[in-house]
């Protein structure tokens, strides 16, 4: 009787313990900016894997809020008690900025070597092992072939080439501070061609848009269907996988560009910090890199070969040799701007407001001032080809651009422009 | 029973104070925050706010939208009211249900559709190359004046509604008065007919003004952000590590909405000065009603195409994107697929089944809220009463935008409700939370009181009187409502898109999502018809219920709030 009591006690508390390691459900959770198809990809890659290891099915949450600066945002909302464990995705800034904030904990995935400390000046992995880059890509532009085919423009090769006139109102971006690429996309041209002429470059580039989108999603939308045919700042895989999707648009990658390393971290005070250690080296796994792919990222391992996985029947492998050219990622030769990572983050904000405040703001004031401008210059030239001497006018617009560019006191540059145009009529009457 | 009463008052008021005041005053007290000092507060933000002339020019561009669009729909809206309410036509009720599509369509959604439709590489624009007319694709909408055209078309069933509930109401005895003292129709429309339905338009044109100081996202849709929602919008989602763009943000949120109180309350009290009351009620349900001449009649029927064709757009274009997938650069889809709606229904009927529980379960709040308070204030003399209708009433003319930031900000750490599902039925209880009540209101004070003086007077009490008299005669009004509040729930996006997370999203997020930060349009295409499919059904059988599609979709409120 007694015996028959103890097992019948033994099996319900077998069966409670068993319900309640049923109920509390084995979970993790990501935040961050990546796209719906790696998230998908992913989501789909690691619960499988989690069921074929540990025999239980892993619930897995993911909050993706906006770009990796509202992102990073949701990381402060949430106050040091975080509802995520790994922030997946964006690149280096967003992680210094976390790290700064006290947001992660150190942690190396096992297969850490198989990333490459530092390609072309740039950081791939920190070396405190707060954040480690599990699919690399290059800031790009987009345009769509069919739509500069119907137009009959030539595809720009260049960053100076997209201020030739004949793009004009044929070009879209976004404001910087509501991409994060963009704002990498500014600090390139600030960086590689100097503070000053970066700025006149963003001017004269600002006059060739069309409009301004909301995001980066929102410009290779725009330009995957056709609305405008190219798009600044975009991540280099949007090209593949709008291709991918049959869209008729390609990669145009610039003279000067930066890598961004998109990354992985743990984040303190994590709910499920076990899982989601699992999870990262599951991530840097050789199965783990191949649902990155056919989640349209690039993988980061230098031991993989496009080829290689293509003869495995990975058809993503395919897309991506054909995108990049190049049987593994690191063997792109791109042109680097020689990137100061530090910099940049310091005037993050700073570049931002400029940019607002300077450009986006006065925008209209900036077109009609230089629109005049180039009129006059026109008029100019027209007179000297009638061998009128304009030395006077010349210096005089020529004062203006420098105003309109280096300065950018548009309102100033045309009234000088009006001036040229002046004594342009004076000199040659 | 007065005690019973006054505790039905009380729990109303934690309600309110929770859920309205509550998380209203964080906004007022995030918006006096200054960047990068703790614990101190001034009005910095808004001297900041009023001294930025980019920050005026956003507030002058949605002020000119608002009149713009006001002007738009009442040009167009008012033949149109007219036609509706006093000719004798064939086929009115379906032109007036074509008509009202708009009331019932996300704003967003048609946007969309205009793209799709008159974009620079939209159907017009392909069909002009590939003719050969033009070289270049020519810019049809993006602009003021495409913002002015959807939002019109989005807002002009607000006037109609409103104003042919105006010429209806109105004694005909007036009018023929008018006629017999020798006034023709043209002076007789201006001196009489105008004036007595002017309460009744401005009913309409409220919500016509103030929604340009509400919608954020056809602007930003449009690549227009200097209006004051949007920048409200952008300067909140994305400020990143610049505090002070957030503060600015909330500044401009607290101002648009007191804005869209300011303007609510003066025109309520305007409307309430200047309520023509007539003697004898000369009316009859359907007004004076008038057999036209045969022009007349010819005009109208074009008339009233001309816009139905135009409404009627957006859900055919929706659809053609619905059922193709990835259909650009065509004018017309050449692959025809059930692909998006198997994915809405098969892969991911999380977002179906989302938007109906949350609006299900805002709706069982409203009623739970609505019936006690709308009987608090008709039948009680409670104290506050009033201050509780107009609280209430108020919320009608708060943005989107306030409640889902205030949301955001209240319920994080004291009371953490923003970390659990529930939010979202919540907030679209607490958004939507007028429209229920002004229904149940307007048919408490169509039944007679001595129906339940005599069920009292018979013993019964006061539980047994409403549940056995008042509810049973109330449930038509109720039912309306019900339906109305449930149609609106059901496409709320400007609170819910600030307190979603993964697993959350209803179908006007979808749409968003789809659209504006994915590639596929196709989906977000069959997610919009089918909102207008389930929607047009719900207005339907209100419509069957209700009696008249044009009291359905207004209620039985007859235009006044």
């Amino acid at each position: 009787m007694k015996k028959r009591t103890i097992l019948l006690t033994f099996t319900l508390i077998c069966i409670f313990l068993f319900s309640a390691r049923l109920q509390a459900a084995e979970k993790v959770g990501w935040v961050g900016p990546v796209y719906k198809e790696l998230s998908d990809s992913l989501m789909k890659g690691f619960k499988d894997y989690y069921k074929r290891t540990y025999g239980k099915d892993i619930e897995i949450t993911f909050v993706r809020p906006g770009g990796w600066p509202v992102c990073v945002d949701k990381v402060r909302a949430w106050k040091g008690k975080p509802d995520a464990d790994v922030f997946l995705g964006a690149g280096a800034p967003a992680f210094e900025v976390l790290e700064k904030e006290g947001f992660l904990i150190p942690f190396k995935p096992k297969e850490w070597d198989k990333i490459p400390e530092k390609w072309g000046g740039m950081k791939v992995k920190d070396e405190r092992f707060m954040w480690t880059c599990f699919a690399p890509w290059i800031v790009t532009n987009l345009y769509n072939e069919r739509v500069l085919k119907a137009l009959k423009l030539p595809v720009p090769k260049t960053w100076k080439d997209l201020l030739n006139p004949i793009y004009r109102e044929y070009i879209v971006q976004t404001l910087p501070y509501a991409s994060g690429t963009q704002h990498e996309v500014i600090e390139i041209h600030l960086q590689s061609f100097g503070e000053k002429e970066g700025w006149a470059y963003n001017r004269l580039l600002a006059a060739q848009l069309a409009r301004f989108s909301t995001g980066s999603v929102d410009t290779t939308h725009m330009v995957s269907r056709g609305e405008i045919p190219i798009g600044i700042a975009q991540p280099q895989m949007n090209a593949m996988s709008a291709r991918a999707d049959g869209y008729p648009v390609r990669d145009l990658l610039p003279d000067k560009t930066i890598l961004v390393p998109e990354a992985v971290g743990l984040l303190k005070n994590a709910p499920n910090e076990a899982n989601g250690k699992i999870f990262i080296d599951w991530l840097f796994s050789l199965e783990g890199q191949k649902y990155v792919l056919e989640g349209r990222y690039f993988p980061a391992r230098t031991d993989i070969k496009f080829s290689n996985w293509e003869k495995e029947g990975l058809t993503m492998a395919k897309h991506a040799k054909e995108a990049l050219g190049v049987d593994s990622f690191w063997d792109l030769k791109v042109g680097f701007v020689n990137y100061n990572l530090e910099l940049a983050t310091k005037r993050w904000d700073e570049v931002n407001r400029y940019y607002e405040f300077e450009i986006y703001r006065k925008w209209r004031e900036l077109k009609s001032s230089l629109f005049l401008i180039e009129e006059v210059e026109g008029e100019i030239d027209a007179a000297k080809k009638k061998g009128i001497d304009v030395s006077k006018a010349e210096a005089k617009i020529k004062e203006a651009r420098k105003l309109f560019e280096y300065d950018g006191a548009y309102a100033q540059a045309r009234l000088t422009a009006s001036q040229a145009r002046t004594l342009l009529v004076s000199q040659t009457r | 029973m007065l005690r019973g009463n006054i505790l039905i008052s009380i729990i109303l008021w934690i309600i309110i104070a929770l859920f309205v005041i509550y998380p209203l005053s964080f906004l007022i007290i995030e918006s006096l925050k200054i960047a990068g000092k703790t614990h101190y507060y001034s009005i910095q933000n808004y001297i900041d706010f009023f001294k930025d002339p980019y920050y005026l020019k956003t507030f002058g561009n949605t002020l000119l939208l608002a009149i713009l669009v006001l002007i738009t729909t009442t040009i167009f809206g008012l033949p149109l009211a007219y036609i509706l309410a006093r000719y004798n036509l064939k086929g009115k009720i379906i032109f007036t249900a074509l008509i009202l599509l708009p009331i019932v369509l996300p704003a967003y959604a048609g946007a969309f559709a205009l793209i799709i439709l008159f974009g620079k590489m939209g159907i017009v624009n392909l069909l002009l190359l590939d003719l050969g007319i033009i070289e270049k694709p020519l810019n049809f909408i993006f602009g003021l004046h495409g913002l002015v055209f959807i939002q019109s078309l989005h807002l002009l069933p607000f006037i109609v509604l409103s104003l042919s509930a105006g010429f209806t109401n109105i004694d005909p005895s007036l009018e023929e008065a008018a006629e017999v003292e020798g006034a023709g129709s043209l002076k007789r429309f201006l001196t009489i007919t105008l004036p007595l339905c002017s309460p009744n338009y401005l009913a309409g044109a409220v919500i016509v003004f103030l929604w340009p100081f509400t919608d954020w996202l056809t602007p930003l849709i449009f690549g227009l952000q200097d209006f004051l929602p949007s920048i409200a919008y952008i300067n909140i989602a994305y400020h990143f590590t610049d505090m002070h763009r957030k503060y600015m943000g909330i500044v401009s949120v607290v101002i648009s909405s007191l804005i869209c109180v300011g303007i609510f309350l003066a025109s309520k009290t305007w409307v309430e000065r200047k309520k023509y009351t007539a003697l004898s009620k000369g009316t009859t349900l359907e007004g004076r009603v008038i057999k036209p001449k045969i022009l007349n009649k010819l005009a109208s029927y074009c008339y009233m195409l001309i816009i139905a064709i135009l409404v009627l757009l957006i859900p055919i274009v929706l659809g053609l994107s619905a059922f193709s997938r990835r259909w650009v650069l065509q004018p017309f889809p050449s692959y025809w697929t059930l692909d998006n709606f198997k994915l809405i229904f098969l892969e991911t009927p999380v977002l179906l089944k989302n938007s109906f529980l949350f609006s299900g379960m805002a709706l069982l709040f409203g009623v739970c809220f609505g019936l006690p308070a709308a009987y608090i204030i008709t039948r009680t003399k409670v104290p506050g009463k009033d201050a509780l209708d107009f609280i209430i009433t108020l919320m009608l003319a708060f943005p989107g935008i306030a409640v889902g930031v205030s949301y955001l900000l209240a319920f994080w750490k004291e009371i953490p409700l923003a970390t659990h599902w529930i939010i979202m039925p919540l907030s679209l209880f607490i958004r939507r939370l007028p429209y229920f009540l002004r229904m149940a209101h307007a048919s408490y004070l169509q039944l007679d009181v001595s129906l339940e003086e005599a069920s009292e007077v018979s013993g019964a009490g006061k539980f047994r009187t409403f549940s056995n008299i008042s509810l049973p005669l109330l449930l038509k009004g109720v039912f309306v409502g019900l339906v109305m509040f449930f149609i609106m729930a059901f496409q709320e996006i400007s609170t819910a898109i600030f307190l979603y997370r993964g697993g959350w999203e209803t179908l006007p997020i979808g749409i968003y999502l789809n659209w504006h930060r994915g590639m596929e349009f196709g989906i977000a295409g069959a997610m919009a018809f089918l909102m207008i499919v389930i929607i047009f059904i719900l207005l339907l059988i209100v419509a069957r219920i209700g009696g008249g599609i044009l009291g359905a979709a207004w209620g039985s409120s007859g235009g006044r709030y």
